[in-house]
């Protein structure tokens, strides 16, 4: 499947911007099953200097600095990608999620990376009642695999997707309390319910095609940057991505952007500036198929 | 373990003298028990005038700084084992750094367990080149912590990583030694703190990137500033490194540079000496607390156009539990074995010392595995509930723990009341790496400890310093390891150019003197009319012009005022001194700023002003508090005349070391200006005052009190009495106070003097803030002759009064220009994005 993204984050501000930086996430990743055909970052005003390089993690970040005074700062990624997930391994045939937990502790070769993804992040600790919630997908013996597609049903099943309710310092027990949120909180539930029981989990920034495929009922989160949960299966099977938000494994629909421990390593646009006063923030995503 | 006793660094265990204790006991006895207790008061006091405050982590509580006299001592040969021990170990600290910014192949091989690795709040991945090496050396200082076990060796406590603080306080231990306890210090030659800082001087000029060559490199010391624990050595270290001290609001980043915003526009930083959080160094990508750090800062260093040491990750190696790895580290990354033991630790995350840990608790030392500035636990030292409840916290969280062997350190002699008194001690050494190896401080800091709190198991904090005494094998030895390597060092000069942010607060320093002596000068002015008991007409028209003057002055509420002359008032002015008063409050803005200011005071300046501030103080404090007490008129009055002279006399002081210790421009320029500008804005103001004379027009003599008033204010009184002898008249007086440029008192002084400073600034023919002060002269010019060419010198005087209180609006808009000219009113820097509230864990 081939997608065209066009991701528009405009800023207005209340007053004058002097002196700004920007750090973006904003140019997809290029992974064995996505392949990045083009990627294109434009900003008014256009920056003074402009960095592009990789993190700790692994992504693609984009460094913006400007120092014209503006009132208004818009960002344009666009991007053309080819996905391909691989289907996940048949669920029973993946360990028992405890073999998986005491992998993650020991690290060593073939884990030592999934390792991170394990402990507390600054907005995803692992939350006692989040572990309790998880827990129940996991009795013991159980394959990875079967507890974490269970769980994903459950999150799908149990919250009801509302914007509005929530925002970015919202905290998991909170989530968990009002049983309500957007895609970024019931992402953060789930990797620290996972952490919680010993799992690792990273947070996956990314899009959702914005209209389904014909006959099918659209997806939430689409028009929106999009998060869900990469976790791990242990050294043979890697990592597995599910959209808690849809209910679903991701495979066809998706277009991952990067990940990190929680939001705040993968957050699309981050600044720091002189001036501004408040802002307005108006965002708009678009992912197409180019051809099916 | 057995309970090994402490082992004594003085005496043998057979009961004699240690031989390189031998001369300084000798000393000691001679100085006898009274004496020494004595100096170790006169030690304290030092460092409480000093305004030296503590350092250490952990150990912020202490109110100042305090260092025995009596030194601790270190062989020669055995230091210089430590030394290169360390040197060692910090080599090694700085293959681990380079490999765990880089590749990580330490953990994809096993060696280095990844738990280690990223639940270290000191990790910081934005340091990280995920797909390459970093560029050394990541540890520039390096510090560690030791005891000497009572087997005799030396283990290693502690790893200083982020930016080991303490070498301030060596300095001024020896120096304080040097002055306390001569005696001492005369008595042998010892090797000399002097070359490391050289050495660490010309390594940060070194570490300069490419670009700056061709040039003086620029570098600046980054603090928190002065709320920060460690400003006092801040400030000190600055000041032997030669280099700007600069919070993050001084600098700025533009295309992929750092530098430094000056009065003469953007300097380049080549080289950051970090004294602040790694994780506060850069908004954009670490905590997002925009107040410190420099957006953008990450950008450059990774750009090569700027150094920043310690790194911003190094804070990463004081993580406790990697000591129990680097033994075994130490074969693979330098091919060599580790010279220098810790103190045995384990880390409990690994499954097989567990049990073992666990099976016998009360021999070890507890600490967190990844967070060195969490206190350590004296397992042995618990009650035995206590015990268990750790022993359970550690089976929930194993990784997270980390024990090392509980060793008794050994003592060393103090100053105690009944003479010499042993108390353990922990040694702290310090390592610069000059380019191309490790360089020791040759000495250090011992810190004596309290005894134990028993109960909480928490090992004992530090009662007081000490000086550490590395002695010199024979006179005239080599200083300290081979030193070929010492080249003559570059030639170097401060720029001048100083930050915004200091012009600011020299220039309000200026004010506040200058509104502190106005004040003072009109208590006193008012306490010598107020004694006359029974005030005839004239004296009643000077008091109600003064009444005007100390309403403006916030020194008298108008009700009052209103009343002067005919109720006691001296009470009210009274208040003006007392705690919460106008006075002291305006001893605290001086206070306030000229904290701001340590750096940039010399020593002499600061113990000045700190000085006089504690006298003042003390003056403020004696006025008579009780309404009892002050019920007296006579009494109030006597303690009025009696503040306000100290007062002035504290003006007379700062402003003459101003004149004879600091160098001309820069700060001085603006406390200058500063002083001018508040003088001139008062002299308009009183004027306009003391000339509000209703019935002058009629009768001219009714001017005369005014005219009085406005030469005593100005302190001009003999010198119109040694040039007119006579009566009072309107033109000579007001061409004192106006018009001549020679009076220091009169306004053409100030405006002339502001008005050259203003161009100097303004560079070449001067821009429009010199000319508005020549405006300004001219105005005040052009008064006089008006008034001296009148018919009525009585009437012209009266028609000036509304231009008089224009010129003190004028006098207002020069100083808010001057502000908005050159400083920083940038707003304060905000983020976008995600801000989560983040508790800062461990140090980095």
């Amino acid at each position: 499947m081939i997608y065209r993204v066009r991701h528009t984050t405009r800023y207005a501000y209340g007053s004058t911007v002097d002196l700004a930086a920007h750090m973006l996430h904003l140019r997809p990743r290029d992974l064995p099953y996505q392949q990045v055909r083009s990627a294109d970052l434009t900003s008014l005003p256009a920056a003074a200097r402009r960095r592009d390089g990789l993190d700790h993690f692994g992504n693609a970040v984009t460094w913006l600095f400007i120092d014209a005074p503006h009132d208004l700062f818009e960002v344009t990624a666009e991007a053309e990608v080819a996905v391909r997930y691989p289907a996940p391994p048949a669920a029973a045939a993946t360990p028992p999620w405890e073999a998986v937990r005491e992998a993650a502790r020991a690290g060593g070769p073939g884990a030592w990376e999934a390792v991170e993804y394990r402990f507390d992040s600054p907005m995803c600790p692992a939350v006692a009642a989040a572990g309790a919630y998880v827990g129940a997908s996991f009795p013991p013996g159980r394959p990875v695999l079967a507890g974490l597609l269970d769980l994903n049903a459950r999150i799908r099943a149990d919250f009801r997707f509302r914007a509005g309710v929530t925002d970015l310092s919202t905290q998991v027990a909170e989530v968990l309390e009002r049983r309500e949120g957007v895609c970024q909180d019931f992402t953060h539930l789930m990797i620290s319910g996972l952490r919680a029981i010993g799992l690792p989990a990273r947070y996956t920034s990314g899009y959702i095609r914005t209209r389904p495929p014909p006959g099918q009922p659209r997806r939430r989160g689409a028009d929106q940057s999009h998060a869900w949960v990469g976790a791990w299966l242990g050294a043979d099977h890697g990592w597995v991505e599910l959209d808690p938000t849809n209910g679903v494994v991701v495979q066809e629909e998706h277009v991952v952007l990067g990940w990190g421990r929680d939001y705040g390593d993968i957050s699309p646009v981050r600044g720091v500036m002189l001036g501004g006063g408040d802002h307005g923030l108006t965002i708009g995503v678009d992912l197409e198929p180019v051809e099916d | 373990m057995t309970e090994a006793a402490p082992l004594d660094e003085m005496v043998d265990g057979a009961g004699g003298i240690r031989p390189h204790w031998g001369g300084l006991l000798g000393a000691l006895s001679t100085l006898g028990r009274g004496e020494l207790a004595g100096r170790a008061a006169l030690l304290d006091r030092h460092f409480i005038e000093e305004g030296a405050t503590s350092l250490l982590p952990g150990e912020s509580d202490m109110p100042a700084w305090r260092c025995d006299p009596v030194p601790m001592l270190l062989a020669p040969a055995e230091f210089d084992a430590l030394a290169e021990g360390l040197a060692q170990r910090a080599s090694l600290l700085e293959a681990v750094l380079q490999d765990v910014y880089g590749p990580q192949q330490l953990l994809a091989e096993g060696l280095l367990p990844p738990a280690l690795v990223y639940a270290n709040p000191a990790f910081l991945r934005s340091c990280r080149a995920a797909a390459g090496r970093r560029e050394g050396p990541l540890l520039h200082l390096y510090a560690a912590d030791l005891l000497r076990a009572p087997d005799g060796g030396w283990r290693v406590l502690a790893d200083r990583s982020a930016g080991p603080t303490g070498l301030a306080h060596v300095l001024e231990n020896r120096r304080a030694l040097a002055r306390t306890v001569p005696e001492l210090t005369r008595a042998r030659q010892l090797r000399r703190h002097g070359p490391f800082f050289d050495i660490w001087q010309d390594a940060l000029q070194r570490l300069a990137p490419p670009g700056a060559a061709g040039r003086n490199p620029g570098v600046a010391m980054l603090t928190g500033g002065p709320s920060s624990p460690h400003w006092y050595e801040h400030v000190i270290l600055s000041r032997r490194l030669s280099c700007a001290l600069v919070e993050g609001g001084d600098l700025t980043v533009r295309d992929g540079a750092l530098f430094l915003k000056t009065l003469r526009g953007l300097q380049p930083v080549d080289v950051l000496l970090r004294r602040l959080d790694g994780r506060q160094m850069d908004p954009l990508e670490g905590d997002q607390s925009p107040s410190h750090g420099v957006a953008g800062l990450l950008d450059a260093m990774r750009a090569g156009s700027v150094r920043i040491v310690n790194d911003p990750g190094a804070g990463f190696a004081e993580a406790p539990a990697l000591a129990a790895f680097l033994a075994g580290l130490a074969p693979r990354l330098l091919g060599e074995r580790l010279r220098l033991a810790d103190a045995r630790t384990l880390w409990l995350g690994d499954l097989a010392v567990r049990e073992q840990v666990l099976g016998d608790l009360g021999r070890w030392l507890v600490r967190r595995a990844v967070d060195g500035t969490v206190q350590s636990v004296t397992a042995g030292a618990l009650p035995a509930a206590a015990r268990a409840e750790l022993a359970g916290r550690i089976l929930a969280a194993p990784e997270e723990y980390v024990v090392s062997e509980a060793l008794p350190a050994s003592v060393a002699p103090c100053a105690g009341p009944q003479g010499l008194e042993p108390r353990p001690v922990i040694l702290r050494l310090f390592l610069v790496h000059d380019g191309q190896r490790w360089q020791a401080l040759q000495g250090g800091l011992a810190r004596a400890l309290a005894a134990p709190d028993p109960g909480t198991g928490a090992r004992p904090g530090m009662r007081f310093s000490k000086d550490v005494w590395v002695p010199m094998q024979e006179p005239g030895e080599v200083q300290g390891p081979p030193q070929a390597s010492i080249r003559a060092l570059p030639i170097r000069r401060g720029s001048g150019d100083i930050p915004s942010r200091v012009a600011d607060n020299f220039f309000w320093l200026g004010r506040y003197l200058e509104r502190l002596e106005t004040a003072a000068r009109l208590l006193r002015a008012s306490a010598s009319r107020l004694a006359v008991s029974d005030p005839g007409p004239r004296a009643l028209a000077e008091l109600k012009s003064l009444a005007a003057c100390l309403v403006r002055a916030d020194l008298l509420d108008s009700e009052t005022a209103r009343e002067i002359g005919t109720v006691p008032v001296a009470r009210v002015l009274l208040r003006a001194v007392r705690e919460r008063g106008r006075l002291p409050g305006l001893l605290g803005q001086v206070g306030r700023l000229a904290d701001l200011l340590r750096d940039r005071l010399t020593g002499e300046m600061h113990l000045a002003l700190n000085r006089g501030m504690r006298e003042l103080t003390e003056a403020f404090r004696a006025v008579p508090a009780r309404r009892e007490e002050a019920r007296e008129e006579a009494r109030s009055l006597d303690a009025l005349g009696h503040v306000s002279v100290a007062v002035l006399a504290f003006a007379a002081t700062v402003a003459g070391l101003a004149a004879e210790n600091m160098v001309r421009g820069g700060g001085r320029l603006f406390l200058d200006l500063g002083r001018r500008v508040e003088r001139a804005q008062a002299i308009a103001a009183e004027l306009h005052r003391v000339l509000d004379q209703p019935g002058a027009a009629a009768q001219p003599a009714r001017l005369e009190p005014g005219l009085r008033l406005a030469l005593e204010l100005r302190d001009s009184v003999i010198t119109y009495r040694s040039r007119y002898l006579t009566a009072l008249q309107p033109a000579p007086v007001l061409d004192l106070v106006l018009a001549d440029e020679g009076n220091p008192r009169g306004l053409a002084f100030q405006l002339e003097a502001a008005r050259d400073m203003l161009a100097d600034l303004e560079g070449e023919a001067g821009g429009p803030l010199s000319q508005l002060a020549q405006s300004l002269l001219e105005e005040a010019r052009a008064m006089v002759r008006e008034v001296a060419e009148a018919s009525s010198q009585a009437e012209a005087v009266l028609r000036l009064r509304p231009r008089l209180a224009a010129l003190e609006g004028e006098v207002a808009t020069l100083s808010n220009r001057i502000a908005r000219r050159w400083f920083a009113l940038l707003p304060a820097p905000h983020s976008l994005g995600p801000a989560p509230a983040i508790r800062m864990r461990g140090a980095a």
